[in-house]
């Protein structure tokens, strides 16, 4: 029953944008005056926070119902020891059910498959969908301000250039822009309510269609659609191993389902999580002969085949399903190799980085990877591990160098969820997810300070050519400050820390007892370490770069302003969730409404199940470090910090003469780590020299097959008219001929006179006679 | 509607129609595509008709009409209809009304062009609703002549070259499939039921009452494949592919929507209804080849899509790599070597009915794309893709449903083309991990090669070709075709219970009897080998 009104509440959440994407598109195409109405942006708010209030209101019936069990754990003691008995949660949510699973509608039936679209509302999902709801509210409004220079019939764009040298002159699309926006947060919101992976997938796809929609916004201009299209494609190579992933899961589970749906305390349809078994240790269930997992019923008893034997899946295919998933996270998620669309989808307006480029959509990697987290075996995790780890230190590197503003809050982002990736791959679920939720709100902040810095200085991005607008355009910058100082996890007395030093702290405490049960993994720890240090230092290289010195360019300088209240408004309020929603830490409710439902086996430590194997550290070893990561990690981050204020915030340095000092370093990091000129070697060129041999084949091969074919048949006939002409003419007419002359020749003895002819048949009598008589005598 | 004149009233309808254009002036243009389209709507009505009378439940044949035709000969004229061939009907129904609304950019010798076009229309009808071998056959061969002269007459530059490729491919197929009619009368008896294309089924897997000699499972593995590689030519599937980029470059708008929307799926019902059925055998024996050429295609159509200049030989060649899912879904069939039966039969059902869906979902799309390219195609009159550009600034609601219409060519989930290929990869795995494993790949082309073509045509800065003073916006004419393909797109994409619904009971039949049939066979080469 309260599945049902949870189903209810979030689905009106969810569909409400896909009505308001249909409204805008249509209204706005229709209307009599819709370059000059905002009627689009208002319905686009309005549906987004209707959207909130249900979720919002979901989040409260969903916590009457089980009576606020998941935040009551807290007050049994602190975080760690709540945890330390492994029972804990299950008791509860067998008092108190939490997770909710269901079917919205069939796609199909197959026998005994069933693709469907389910829900699956978990504290996890209702965390998500307030989450998503409040910062795209947030960002809707912002959007009003930031786009209303489309609200025009002549438009003026001076990124695109026509063939004769002018600017491309447009009619305003405001009206466009909002309902892409409503298409992305039905699409967004599905992907959170999703109940089962191959929903996801649609979700996932749907999400990239409007990521591609909002990127390639000004169509005019060629590196917009080539942004678009870059991360379309990106994302389709990531989702290549999504497909794997999902093809085999298919073949061996028969299911997509997350949860098991239960109707009257009765088990309907099992799902994927309760059909791979962990055991006493945290590991998998497995063959003790073959060493196959097996697939279990949900109380852990084995599933048989119709032939009575086991029904079990190759160890190394439970394998291939969770990097195969993963795959279409790092595409999602812009993690390393498959980063490189990210920073070029800054070609979007700014509140589409904010929320679909930051806060949201490149999120989802990372709630994907934490929603089937269940189903990750150690090595999956490991390189989930290792990828976040490499990303997060690769884009750091890069957004060191950046003068793009966008740009350095895109390596940023792309950093950031490596860092997330890392805390899930080792272990540290809860702290991935928490930095997820806290970072979608400092980098949405923040983006959206870039977006009315960018807006006050007429489509400036570049910060050389910016500095000093502190006083020009205060809440900005101090906005902005906050979510500085939110991302690098700053520290301050009476627990008034800001959001991101829970989660950050959170991550690397995971780390460290991560290093300490696997040695021979420690950079997995020093790596992050140092790249707090990398973020403190570029992000406060660019608020001091953006906002205090002198005025680089005093034409920018002169004219900048600040944003109407449209626009800082929803900076104020991002500005306080960015630094207080994680108020408490790890016992604050944030914390745990999002470990309310997590997977059971993170409690305690998971030992290797083979030498050499990975162990994993429990809630209890984590906590045992955490102090101390908190401590290596603030360190880090203020030295980071203080160096960018002695760089960029006073005058003692040249930076230049550093930048030239160290130039081949410098090019190196401002050119990416010629990723893009790798891939487009290693990838794009050789696709259409394959391309162009394919169609090129067509051509020369089968249609010059059909052709010499065609000929020779033309040959064949003609050679067969010159011997039907000669031969065969030649022997009728020779017979003909023949006849002919025979004729001729007898027409001598046709003379006409009838004595001749008597005597001929006398003659003729005589001798028949004379031989009859002579052969048949008598 | 009594189902016997139903039936036959879809079929010859449009023959009518052919028939009254034949005693009107011609210059009477306005009337002749009144009439025509009249023909063509009310035939789409039928066949809605038909599906208001169609029985969800029933697994065989329904409204099977039998009447005697040629006496001496066993043939009849057997027509019926079940989930396999109805939406097929429909489609072909839908796509032939919005081809006729598309044909108003014709604008010479009108009355020909009408008459051959409703002749084309009940030749598509007749072989998705005949039953009888030698019917079947008639009908596809009388589809071949008006669609060589609709290309022959009303086409682009090379448009004899292309009829006349289009024609003897088609024709080759034809000569294929007659020798394998010939080898399934003659080793069938000779009998009434010779040409009975239900019966011949039932022989093949054991269970026709009247039929009780058939071919041998070798003799069924090479009428398998003659039947392939007719069907093959028409679906089309590589290497057998090369007449579908000329025919569709030099063929008018609704004759490209008619070949891509209906006529490519001839070959996919052909395999289906004829080839599987009436030889299981050979079909097992195939199974791979089909997955693989299936494979093939696929990625060969999306490389030689990339490599295109031509936008609509880029629409054609992104036929060739859509129908590729079809053939894999259909081979997707794996039997253990111990147990002789079907490993996971319910993934063989799910990759026939991923099939079927990509048949409509393409129907749907590329009829749609090449109407899109016709479209502009008739304002600007050159379909070279680095001479587009800007025309989301030029003509953006025309923009918009292209772009609709692309995202459903590109797989993108909530329109029709992402279910079928999505059900028949997923159902590839069981069959073929690495086979799999390289259709999943096509993916990636997919989206690069229609993105890639979206860009040089919708985005950019401006327009960069000749005629630019000519480009105007969408009429309401072509907004309707556009609109209804998009809607249908939409609707199939959300909702695709409603084809599955309408194939469930015939395709799982369908799965049942092949295995009934590889049993028989499999028992008969048990025979012979003890014999020896």
């Amino acid at each position: 029953m309260v599945g049902e009104t949870l189903k209810f509440w979030l689905m009106i959440a969810w569909l409400l944008p896909l009505a308001g994407f249909v409204v805008e598109i249509f209204f706005g195409f229709y209307s009599k005056n819709p370059r000059h109405s905002k009627a689009a942006a208002w319905c686009a708010v309005g549906c987004i926070g209707i959207g909130f209030l249900c979720s919002a209101n979901a989040l409260r019936i969903w916590g009457n119902a089980n009576e606020w069990c998941v935040l009551e754990a807290a007050e049994h003691g602190d975080p760690g020891d709540t945890q330390a008995d492994a029972g804990h949660h299950e008791t509860d949510s067998a008092e108190h059910q939490t997770a909710y699973s269901g079917v919205i509608y069939t796609l199909g039936v197959f026998g005994s498959l069933e693709v469907t679209l389910d829900y699956y509302i978990d504290s996890l999902t209702l965390v998500m969908f307030t989450m998503v709801t409040l910062i795209a509210t947030c960002i809707h409004v912002f959007a009003i301000g930031y786009m209303s220079d489309e609200l025009t019939d002549e438009y003026v764009d001076h990124s695109a250039h026509t063939s004769d040298g002018g600017h491309v002159h447009r009619p305003g699309r405001f009206y466009r822009f909002f309902a892409f926006m409503s298409l992305f947060c039905f699409a967004m919101l599905g992907l959170v309510l999703a109940g089962n992976i191959f929903q996801v997938f649609i979700f996932w796809e749907l999400v990239g269609i409007c990521s591609f929609l909002l990127i390639g916004f000004y169509t005019e201009r060629k590196t917009a659609s080539d942004a678009a299209n870059k991360a379309f494609i990106m994302n389709r190579i990531g989702d290549f191993g999504f497909l794997i992933g999902l093809m085999v899961l298919w073949t061996f589970f028969g299911t997509f389902r997350f949860g098991d749906t239960v109707v009257d305390e009765q088990v309907v349809d099992q799902g994927l999580f309760s059909m791979v078994h962990r055991d006493g240790t945290g590991n998998v269930a497995r063959d003790e002969v073959t060493g196959d997992v097996l697939i279990t019923d949900t109380h852990g008893h084995v599933l048989t085949n119709e032939d009575g034997s086991n029904r079990q899946i190759p160890y190394y295919l439970l394998v291939v399903i969770g990097l195969g998933i993963f795959a279409g996270c790092v595409g999602k998620s812009a993690q390393f190799p498959l980063q490189t669309w990210l920073p070029d989808a800054m070609e979007g307006p700014t509140p589409v980085s904010a929320l679909v480029h930051s806060a949201t959509m490149v999120a989802a990697g990372v709630y994907l990877a934490g929603r089937f987290f269940p189903m990750f075996v150690q090595e999956v995790l490991l390189t989930i591990a290792y990828t976040g780890c490499i990303t997060l230190f690769l884009a750091a590197t890069i957004a060191m160098v950046a003068t793009d503003i966008k740009k350095v809050l895109a390596y940023s982002t792309i950093s950031q969820l490596g860092y997330m990736m890392l805390g899930i791959g080792v272990f540290g679920w809860a702290a991935g997810l928490f930095h997820l939720i806290t970072h979608a709100f400092f980098k949405s902040l923040m983006f959206l300070c870039s977006g009315s810095v960018i807006y006050g200085c007429h489509h400036e991005q570049e910060m050389p050519k910016m500095g000093g607008l502190l006083w020009k355009m205060p809440i900005t910058a101090f906005t902005m400050l906050v979510g500085v100082c939110a991302i690098s996890g700053f520290w301050l007395p009476f627990g008034l820390h800001f959001s991101g030093f829970h989660s950050k702290d959170a991550i690397v405490a995971s780390a460290l007892a991560f290093i300490h049960a696997n040695p021979a993994h420690f950079m997995l720890f020093l790596i992050p370490l140092l790249t707090a240090g990398i973020t403190a230092f570029y992000m406060f290289r660019m608020w001091f770069y953006t906002f205090v010195g002198k005025p680089r360019d005093q034409h920018v300088h002169d004219h900048a302003h600040e944003s109407p209240w449209v626009m800082t408004v929803p900076l104020l309020i991002l500005a306080a969730f960015a630094w207080f929603c994680a108020y408490g830490g790890e016992s604050g409710h944030l914390y745990l409404m999002l470990t309310g439902d997590e997977p059971s086996h993170l409690a305690a430590d998971v030992t290797a199940a083979t030498a050499g194997g990975i162990n994993l550290p429990g809630h209890a070893a984590i906590h045992a470090v955490h102090d101390d990561a908190g401590r290596w990690a603030l360190i880090a981050a203020l030295s980071g910090a203080l160096i960018a204020y002695v760089l960029y915030g006073t005058n003692v340095v040249n930076v230049e003469e550093i930048k030239r000092q160290l130039g081949g370093v410098h090019g190196f990091l401002a050119n990416k780590w010629y990723f893009d000129d790798l891939y487009d070697a290693l990838f794009m060129k050789p696709a259409h020299k394959v391309a162009a041999f394919c169609a090129w084949f067509d051509g020369a091969v089968f249609d010059r097959i059909l052709h010499g074919a065609a000929k020779s048949m033309i040959v064949v006939s003609k050679w067969d008219r010159v011997f039907d002409e000669t031969v065969v003419d030649g022997f009728v007419n020779l017979i003909a001929s023949a006849t002919q002359s025979v004729g001729a020749s007898l027409r001598v003895v046709q003379t006409g006179r009838l004595r001749q002819y008597v005597m001929f048949i006398v003659l003729g009598v005589v001798a028949l006679f004379a031989v009859m008589f002579t052969t048949f005598p008598g | 509607m009594n189902p016997d004149v139903l039936l036959s009233a879809i079929i010859f309808l449009p023959a009518l129609g052919a028939l009254i254009l034949a005693f009107l002036d011609s210059r009477a243009v306005a009337q002749i595509r009144a009439i025509a389209l009249g023909f063509t709507v009310v035939t789409f009505v039928l066949t809605l008709l038909l599906w208001g009378q169609f029985k969800y439940d029933v697994p065989g044949m329904q409204m099977v009409v039998e009447k005697d035709w040629i006496g001496t000969w066993n043939v009849f004229y057997r027509l019926g209809v079940d989930g396999i061939s109805l939406p097929l009907v429909i489609l072909t129904s839908m796509v032939s009304m919005l081809a006729a609304v598309a044909s108003w950019s014709i604008n010479k010798q009108h009355k020909g062009y009408f008459i051959l076009f409703l002749l084309l229309e009940t030749g598509m009808l007749g072989v998705f609703l005949s039953l009888d071998f030698f019917l079947f056959f008639v009908f596809w061969e009388v589809m071949l002549l008006p669609m060589y002269f609709l290309i022959g007459v009303w086409g682009g530059p090379r448009r004899e070259y292309a009829a006349i490729k289009f024609f003897l491919y088609t024709l080759v197929g034809g000569v294929l499939m007659l020798i394998a009619m010939l080898m399934f009368y003659f080793n069938s008896g000779a009998t009434t039921d010779s040409f009975n294309l239900i019966e011949l089924a039932k022989a093949a897997s054991g269970t026709s009452e009247t039929l009780t000699k058939t071919l041998s499972p070798n003799l069924q593995i090479t009428a398998f494949v003659l039947l392939f590689i007719g069907f093959a030519i028409k679906l089309p599937a590589f290497p057998f592919h090369t007449w579908l980029p000329d025919a569709h470059v030099e063929a008018p708008t609704p004759i490209s929507m008619i070949l891509a929307g209906v006529l490519l799926k001839l070959g996919g019902y052909g395999i289906i209804r004829v080839a599987f059925p009436l030889c299981p055998y050979g079909a097992y024996y195939a199974a791979y080849a089909l997955v693989a050429i299936g494979v093939f295609s696929i990625i060969y159509g999306a490389f030689a899509a990339l490599a295109q200049t031509d936008f609509k030989r880029l629409v054609a060649y992104s036929s060739v790599s859509h129908m590729g899912y079809v053939l894999i879904g259909l081979g997707v069939w794996k039997i253990g070597e111990a147990t002789g039966k079907t490993i996971n039969p319910d993934m063989w059902l799910m990759g026939i009915n991923g099939a079927m869906f990509q048949m409509i979902a393409h129907g749907v799309s590329s009829a749609g794309m090449f109407f899109m390219v016709g479209v502009i195609y008739d304002r600007v009159h050159h379909r070279d893709l680095n001479q587009f550009g800007g025309l989301m600034g030029r003509m953006p609601l025309y923009s918009g449903l292209a772009a609709g219409l692309f995202f459903a060519g590109l797989g993108l989930p909530g329109l029709c083309g992402f279910i079928g290929e999505i059900f028949v990869v997923l159902s590839a795995w069981n069959y073929s991990p690495t086979l799999a494993i390289v259709a999943a790949s096509g993916v990636i082309l997919t989206a690069g090669y229609i993105l890639w073509a979206m860009q040089r045509v919708y985005m950019g800065s401006e327009y960069k070709g000749p005629h630019s003073e000519d480009i105007t916006p969408i009429n309401g004419r072509e907004l309707t075709v556009a609109g209804v393909l998009l809607a249908f797109a939409i609707i199939l994409g959300v909702f695709p219970g409603i084809l599955f619904d309408m194939m469930q009971s015939s395709t799982s039949a369908l799965v049942d009897s092949m295995q009934l049939g590889y049993e028989k066979a499999a028992a008969t080469l048990n025979e012979l080998q003890a014999m020896r």
